[in-house]
């Protein structure tokens, strides 16, 4: 049996979805469900030892023959696409319902169906001008998603700055393909290693898919795009659509041949997004906000991953290359799993409460206690902190890092500071996550929105459990997903294929590490249980937390985002660049008094509004030369025919 | 240069073009709406008389409808239905044009010379070298542009377009062995209808704004 049959199931559920998607909901949710988990089942077959499945058809699309291949990587991607996209779904089912949202949720289903469709394609296709296609696709169905909402003017601007953003990265995949086309004179994509003189498109397609994965500094869109959207389609973007800037990274280096700085470059890129990410996410006020950065962090820990592969791959094929490239891969899955449950339970509390600034939320766990408990789980895989998955990923990457050292050479000198840098990454990720949970769950109730929060349906907790045992089962049983892991890395590059002497070692190391962590989670469990008893038979007094002797402790005394975390955000003041509004009280009795503080967007304030006023203004200049008078406009005929007649005469023309 | 070296050849020819030069200049430094029609048609009927001169060892029936169309189209309709527009917006006179007539004469003038001396500097073939038909095309097309570009009456505007396509015509009866008289005919018809289209609108113009000044045409730029 081949993948072929279940392809076509999960296709013709994709074409059937869009054609009902906007008239019977539970019909469509059957028909996507069954078309993610038939597209999944296909995924899987090829990463669990199945053939690749390869489709050449004399059909034209465009004028070039259709031509699908699903090969290994492909495979893995589109088994997240698929969990993320059928997990999505169910959670759109509760979260964007009819009654809350009557004016897009038709909208809402028929571009959900597009967009899984055509990412499918794009991880399918395996010709450059059907890619092309199936990317602007993906990326306008993205945009109608982003703006679902958009009678609100910050979510029409989110989703303009998105489309922008967006079609930067198209250009430059425009440019990558065709040149591609013609220096190798077709549209057919493969395997050319060999074609060292295709090295240089690798920059094209950095900057292209670098965009869209939201590496920093061209991560400008994603903040913004991810806070306005839906909170499952900010689940799709973060988990899903930033990993197809990973995928087409991943696709075309191990496709194409790559010049020899690109992996310190890429490494370079992960360790910057990597900490300025999580350094961006911890001056954040707002929960999605928050959020989107700590994406740009994680693609970072991805590109570290990357970047070190293509570096030892420059360097003889050396092995730890492997295992940095199985952590980075791995991390897709990984991030991909637990950005989505977080996206889902900020959403869950947005819909309970209908604010995203944590300054208006606090204590919500006694209201919400699924949603807490399962942000919980997300915040601590985030933080990669065993026993979940996200720990497992970072200390593969650790693993290729101090590999990397050991084997000398350039690599190491590049190699300890991404560990160190890893390691406060992490550790960053961590406190502002204890930020939070400690703002939005623990505390007292900052507002009455807060105060009066109800736990979120069964659609949405039921995709938030998916994805938090998902996040478990790769946490405690790492050694199940590894033969995936290292069949995308073989295909990525064949050379390592039973080349590392270390084959059998890691299985076994995996295994162990699932093994403390299956002793770490029972320990976990057993001192819950033993917590959860002692409270129950009430053997302490419930009281205040130390208030500081004021005689009215009201919940605005609270510590606030912005407190809990302006000792690491100083560190940082210097790109975070935060904005201060200070109101001192002034006399004896004073009247009044305020302090409020935010993080500006840096880079797309200080860099990207500048350069683009500048163009705007060179343009504005320009169009003074269009007044109307036919006059003029003659003039310029005739001086562009004197100078093209002076261009010929002097001889430059030959 | 020597008035003699462009004699070989066609010396007929060269007069004719020589007129037509003229009356370019004529055309510029009128500002009298009329005299610029009289002259554009007096020009016209030159060009229409020029295949004759060319073609004067075969003439067959084709090359006499051309020429006779030519010369009626330019000669007679398309000034006609200009004399009309003009009656109809009841304008004589250009008024207040970007560029004075003394400086577009000037213009004209040099760029007259300027193209008698061009022309000598493109790689023609050598059968042309000695003929005026390319000096005279570019002054054709030069006077056109300049009175496109210097006058506001919509009307002295055509006039201009029209010396301007002279010009062009000018330069296709270089190659009036390779090119079908049918193309010749069709570029007059679309000129005759053109024109007969644009008195219409001028008249449409004039009722509606109660001016003909091009300057004031400039709502519709975006």
């Amino acid at each position: 049996m081949t993948a072929a049959p279940l392809l076509l199931v999960a296709a013709g559920g994709m074409v059937l979805g869009i054609l009902i998607g906007r008239m019977t909901p539970r019909l469509w949710l059957m028909v996507t469900l069954v078309s993610v988990i038939a597209g999944f089942a296909a995924g899987a077959m090829v990463l669990g030892g199945g053939n690749e499945w390869e489709w050449r058809s004399a059909f034209l699309v465009g004028g070039e023959p259709l031509h699908l291949r699903l090969d290994a990587i492909s495979a893995f991607f589109l088994v997240l696409l698929c969990v993320i996209g059928g997990a999505g779904a169910v959670y759109g089912h509760g979260y964007w319902s009819k009654l809350a949202h009557p004016r897009s949720v038709r909208s809402g289903r028929l571009w959900w169906s597009v967009l899984l469709s055509s990412l499918g394609a794009v991880l399918l296709v395996s010709n450059g001008l059907h890619f092309l296609i199936a990317w602007e696709l993906f990326t306008v169905s993205a945009y109608f998603l982003v703006t679902l909402d958009r009678q609100r003017s910050e979510v029409r601007a989110a989703g303009w700055l998105y489309l922008g953003a967006s079609h930067v990265a198209m250009l430059c995949l425009f440019a990558f393909f065709t040149l591609l086309a013609v220096r190798t004179g077709s549209w057919e994509l493969g395997s050319m290693r060999d074609r060292s003189e295709l090295a240089p498109l690798f920059w094209l397609a950095l900057v292209a898919f670098g965009l869209k994965a939201g590496m920093f500094p061209l991560h400008v869109w994603l903040p913004s795009a991810h806070a306005n959207a839906p909170s499952h389609v900010s689940a799709m973007l973060s988990g899903v659509t930033l990993k197809i800037g990973i995928y087409g990274l991943v696709r075309f280096s191990g496709w194409l041949p790559v010049p020899p700085e690109a992996g310190w470059v890429v490494a370079f890129l992960g360790v910057t997004s990597a900490v300025l990410g999580v350094a961006f996410a911890l001056g954040q006020h707002d929960l999605k906000r928050l959020l989107a950065y700590h994406s740009v962090e994680n693609i970072g820990i991805i590109l570290i991953g990357l970047g070190f592969a293509l570096v030892a791959m420059g360097q003889d094929n050396a092995g730890w290359g492997r295992l940095a490239l199985a952590g980075g891969l791995l991390h897709v899955w990984n991030h991909g799993l637990f950005k989505s449950l977080l996206f889902f339970s900020a959403g869950s509390v947005l819909h309970s409460t209908g604010t995203r600034e944590m300054s208006q939320l606090g204590g919500l766990w006694r209201m919400m206690p699924w949603t807490a408990s399962l942000f919980g789980l997300g915040a601590v895989a985030i933080s990669g902190l065993p026993p979940l998955n996200g720990f497992v990923s970072e200390w593969l990457i650790y693993l290729g890092l101090f590999d990397a050292t050991l084997a000398r050479g350039p690599s190491a000198w590049m190699a300890i500071p991404a560990a160190i840098l890893l390691g406060m990454t992490a550790a960053l990720a961590l406190a502002c996550f204890a930020k939070v949970c400690g703002v939005v769950f623990l505390g007292a109730p900052r507002s009455q929105a807060a105060a009066h929060a109800h736990e979120s349906g069964p659609a949405m907790r039921g995709a938030m459990v998916l994805l938090g045992a998902a996040c478990m089962a790769i946490g405690l049983a790492p050694v199940v997903f590894w033969s995936a892991v290292v069949r995308a890395v073989d295909v990525w590059n064949p050379v390592w294929t039973g080349a590392a002497t270390s084959d059998h070692a890691w299985p076994v190391a995996l295994s162990e590490l699932g093994l403390f962590h299956v002793a770490l989670a029972v320990l976990a469990l057993v001192a819950a249980v033993w917590l959860w008893r002692r409270v129950r038979r009430g053997s302490f007094s419930r009281a205040l937390t130390w208030d500081c002797g004021y005689a009215l402790p009201t919940p605005r005394m609270q510590y606030t985002a912005g407190s809990f975390a302006s000792i690491i955000t100083e560190w940082f003041a210097w790109i975070l660049r935060p904005v201060r509004h200070e109101h001192r009280p002034e006399t004896l009795f004073p009247q009044s008094a305020s302090f409020t503080s935010h993080t500006p967007e840096t880079v797309l304030e200080y860099v990207i509004t500048p350069v683009t006023e500048i163009v705007m203004r060179v343009s504005r200049a320009a169009r003074s030369l269009q007044h109307g008078r036919l006059q003029f406009y003659l003039l310029y005929l005739l001086i562009g025919l004197a100078a093209l007649a002076v261009v010929v005469l002097l001889g430059g023309g030959k | 240069m020597s008035g003699g070296v462009w004699m070989i050849g066609h010396p007929l020819l060269n007069l004719l073009i020589g007129l037509a030069m003229g009356l370019n200049l004529l055309a510029l430094g009128s500002s009298r709406l009329p005299s610029i029609i009289r002259a554009m048609s007096v020009q016209g009927m030159l060009l229409g008389l020029m295949p004759l001169l060319l073609e004067s060892a075969n003439l067959d029936w084709r090359i006499i409808l051309v020429v006779l169309a030519t010369i009626v189209g330019k000669g007679l309709v398309i000034p006609g239905l200009l004399r009309r527009a003009m009656r109809a917006a009841n304008i004589e006179r250009e008024i207040q044009p970007f560029l004075g007539y003394v400086p577009s004469l000037l213009l004209g003038a040099g760029g007259t010379i300027a193209a008698v001396a061009l022309a000598r500097a493109l790689p023609l073939m050598p059968e042309h070298a000695g003929s005026l038909l390319v000096p005279g095309a570019i002054a054709s097309v030069l006077t056109g542009f300049i009175l496109m570009i210097g006058r506001v009456r919509a009307i002295s505007q055509v006039c201009g377009y029209l010396i301007l396509e002279n010009g062009i015509y000018l330069f296709g009866l270089l190659l009036i062995h390779s090119t079908p008289l049918l193309v010749e005919s069709g570029i007059l018809l679309d000129v005759t209808v053109g024109v007969f289209i644009i008195g219409l609108i001028v008249d449409r113009i004039q009722r509606a704004f109660d001016s003909l000044d091009t300057r004031k045409l400039n709502t519709l730029r975006e």
